[in-house]
């Protein structure tokens, strides 16, 4: 909780900085054109967002002061008081305490006296009442800032005698004043109420000026994404020095060049990290609006909102996630009434939590509800002509339940807000591919169902798994990967044309990858192949289904940064983008999703054309 | 660079200009030379999967990732026996949003002809599918003739994925 409050703390103190430095420069703006109304509107709308920030916040020093200021401004706004040098220079004033406020706030040592600025603005504000009130000139009100506005000049020292001094002559003045007057009541009303704060704003006023900086800059994450490019040539850049210039040198040499570059690669990549709690944190208000139009009742639960992970990352998957929370609420939880039938609390729980792992983060989105209905998937991929029956039931359960991320599925009969219309799924995982992610799906019967969503903590370096196939080496992403095996020809099956291997339990289809990519050349590479005495078999996962694919040789497993493939061959399947070895040569990042993809829709179209 | 710029800005006035001419198979193809980068020995090629045979695949050219082609294979210019000797060099052709390279067999030279040597293609080769003549004019020089190329048209999109969609629907069936 603590840390949470920290996190709201911090933003707000940065928030805030930025309107008062907003306030300062409107502020300049307006003493050169002080009857520009859209900048005393700018004005106006900051002290009151400022002002129910710091409610909100609990900050109520700070939201009394920025209320003190919007009063005047309201006043301001209205034209009843006419801005003057003198107003200016409270108002300046004003604003420097309101920084030094908001700078209190993070450095505890800080005092800051604000009473007297703030009492200056109220009384401008009550004067300036009284004065309408009075219907009279502002005349006598301005002359005695003035008399104060002189007395500011003196030594602090001199302060007690001066104001002793000033108070008579105020007194005198006031006094002739009122005989001007014909309301001598509000005068002296007036002139108690100055004397009462003359000597609070007066010590304030004798304070130095001194321009205090936020700690915090803002960046634009275009210039970060710019400056993680260039790490990345840098670090291809070293690979390439040291493989040339590793013959003729010791290693060592190298060393220093390569602590320093990781360094940058990973403080850089740190700038860029946001709490996931910035994300996790707006979901309450989603789930409130699911649920209640889903009229259930709905505990949303948050762990681990510290975790860290790429802010684009979680740009990109924020929808997916509000996707998957509103399924949940939508399809998942059921309401209270099936609940407590079926002995369980009547208020169904959300937990949304996240964690960090070797291949990065991991985010499982978890209800309590009723489950995924397998049965109930199976019956509409029939219907939908998807797979006939015979070939629905031997599907194991992953595999039926991956049919909920195909375009157009959707069991949900009836269309509503939240979810039915058999978009949204697929949309999710598109998503997650297009980071480089992974999603699965895990769910019991009448005890609910769990998303897990494998992210990547950057997007710039991926981990992955290098191998070899026919003298050139690829990468695929450990996100992807399951285990690597090594097999003697006799374990692997040929079923029909299909190749299958046996792995703890699962029969999985596996293929060569040269002959997926290069089919012009697979005959007589295939027959080499087979005398090998052992064969090395990545095996992959996607979305529930599984891959065993082929390769040459294994070599190592590296952190990579990715490029995207340019134009002309920015099409390419199955390649979602290249690297640069330490070698000079180009390695290949293989797309396991569209792989996976690719040949699960082409044995859909083969059983399609059987069922016809 | 200078050199250059002032070389292009003649061409566009219908004056001098300046081609870089290479061989492919026995015909000589001219290219201006504002469209050529540099000419690199042609470095270790990783070939992409599913691609027409002619795109020979990516290379590393300086930290930039390059698709090269060999065009007398796309122009069927390739003969069996000079499998050996080819492919020595690469073109880097470059325009706003693509990069590519071109294999050649020898370093090509340059040649300054003026506007008026080079005709349009238009009045030489009446071919109705004008969508794929990669032709652009000729250079008739005394005994000499240079067919000026648009590179680009080579590796538009359509003509790569129509290429790769008709491998698709085979591979399909």
């Amino acid at each position: 909780m603590s840390n949470k409050e920290k996190e709201y703390k911090d933003l707000f103190i940065s928030e805030a900085s930025q309107m008062v430095g907003e306030l300062e420069n409107f502020l300049t703006k307006l003493e050169k054109e002080p009857s520009d109304t859209k900048t005393i509107d700018s004005i106006f709308r900051i002290t009151h967002t400022l002002k129910g920030n710091a409610a909100g916040m609990g900050y109520e020093v700070i939201s009394k002061f920025a209320h003190a200021l919007e009063d005047l401004f309201s006043e301001i706004k209205n034209k009843t008081i006419l801005l003057e040098a003198d107003i200016f220079n409270s108002l300046f004033k004003a604003t420097d305490t309101l920084n030094e406020l908001v700078n209190a706030l993070s450095d505890e040592t800080l005092v800051v006296k604000h009473r007297g600025i703030q009492r200056k603005l109220e009384v401008i504000v009550e004067n300036n009442k009284k004065t309408i009130a009075a219907n009279k000139s502002p005349q006598s009100s301005t002359k005695k800032a003035i008399t104060g506005k002189n007395l500011q000049t003196k030594t602090p020292g001199k302060t007690q005698e001066t104001s002793d001094k000033e108070k008579k002559l105020e007194q005198l003045q006031s006094q002739l004043d009122s005989h001007h007057q014909e309301n001598k009541k509000t005068e002296e009303l007036q002139t108690e109420a100055y004397d009462e704060n003359h000597q609070m704003i007066q010590a304030c006023e004798n304070e130095p000026k001194k321009i205090s900086f936020s700690d915090m800059v803002q960046v634009p994450v275009q210039k970060l994404d710019n400056l993680l490019n260039l790490v990345g040539e840098l670090i291809i850049e070293r690979d390439r020095l040291i493989t040339t210039h590793e013959a003729n040198v010791s290693r060592n040499e190298f060393n220093r060049l390569r602590r320093v570059t990781s360094d940058l690669q990973y403080s850089v990549m740190d700038v860029r990290l946001v709490q996931v709690g910035f994300l996790f944190n707006k979901f309450h208000r989603v789930v409130r609006d699911a649920a209640s139009t889903e009229k259930k009742q709905v505990d949303l639960v948050i762990e681990g909102s510290e975790t860290e992970i790429d802010r684009n990352i979680l740009q990109i998957i924020s929808d997916s996630l509000i996707h998957l929370i509103r399924n949940a609420i939508g399809h998942g939880l059921e309401s209270e009434k099936d609940r407590l039938a079926q002995k369980k609390q009547g208020v169904g729980k959300l937990t949304l939590s996240a964690r960090n792992e070797s291949e990065g983060v991991v985010i499982d989105i978890k209800d309590d509800g009723k489950g995924i209905d397998i049965e109930r998937i199976k019956a509409k991929i029939v219907q939908k002509g998807w797979l006939d029956t015979i070939t629905a039931e031997k599907m194991s359960k992953e595999e039926i339940i991956s049919f909920i991320f195909e375009p157009g599925f959707s069991t949900n009969e009836t269309v509503n807000s939240i979810s039915g219309r058999g978009v949204g799924m697929d949309v999710v995982k598109k998503a997650i591919d297009s980071v480089g992610g992974n999603i699965k799906v895990s769910t019991e019967a009448g005890k609910g169902s769990t998303f897990t969503l494998i992210l990547p903590s950057s997007m710039a370096v991926k981990a992955t798994l290098l191998f070899e196939v026919g003298h050139a080496q690829y990468a695929v992403p450990l996100a992807y990967t399951d285990a690597v095996l090594s097999l003697e020809r006799k374990k692997i099956h040929k079923i029909q044309n299909r190749l299958m291997i046996n792995h703890q339990g699962n029969t999985i289809e596996t293929i060569f990858l040269r002959n997926l990519f290069f089919p012009e050349m697979s005959l007589k590479n295939e027959l080499h192949d087979q005398s090998a005495a052992k064969w090395n078999v990545i095996l992959v996962n996607y979305n529930g289904r599984k891959l065993g694919l082929v390769v040459d040789k294994l070599l190592q497993q590296k952190e990579i940064v990715e490029k995207p493939l340019k134009k002309p061959v920015d099409f390419v399947r199955f390649i979602s983008g290249v690297t640069i070895l330490g070698n000079g040569k180009v390695c290949l990042v293989i797309n396991i999703p569209q792989v996976i993809q690719k040949l699960f829709n082409h044995s859909l179209t083969v059983n399609a054309t059987a069922v016809a | 660079m200078e050199t250059i710029k002032e070389k292009n800005q003649k061409s566009e006035n219908g004056q001098k200009s300046q081609l870089i001419v290479f061989r492919l198979g026995d015909e000589e193809y001219g290219l201006q030379i504002g469209q050529i980068k540099e000419v690199v020995p042609t470095p270790h090629i990783t070939r992409l999967p599913q691609t027409p045979s002619y795109v020979k695949g990516v290379a590393n050219i300086r930290g930039n990732i390059i698709a090269v082609v060999d065009l007398e294979e796309k122009f069927g210019l390739k003969k069996e026996d000079q499998q050996e000797q080819k492919d020595n060099y690469t073109l880097v052709i470059e325009s706003n949003e693509v990069k590519m390279g071109v294999l050649v067999r020898e370093l090509p030279n340059t040649l300054n002809v003026t506007q008026s040597q080079i005709e349009d293609a238009g009045n030489i080769i009446q071919d109705g599918n004008s969508d794929q003549s990669y032709i652009k004019g000729i250079v008739k020089l005394e005994d000499r003739l240079i067919i000026m190329l648009d590179v680009f048209k080579t590796m538009s999109e359509n003509e790569l994925s129509s290429v790769f969609k008709h491998n698709k629907s085979n591979e399909n069936a």
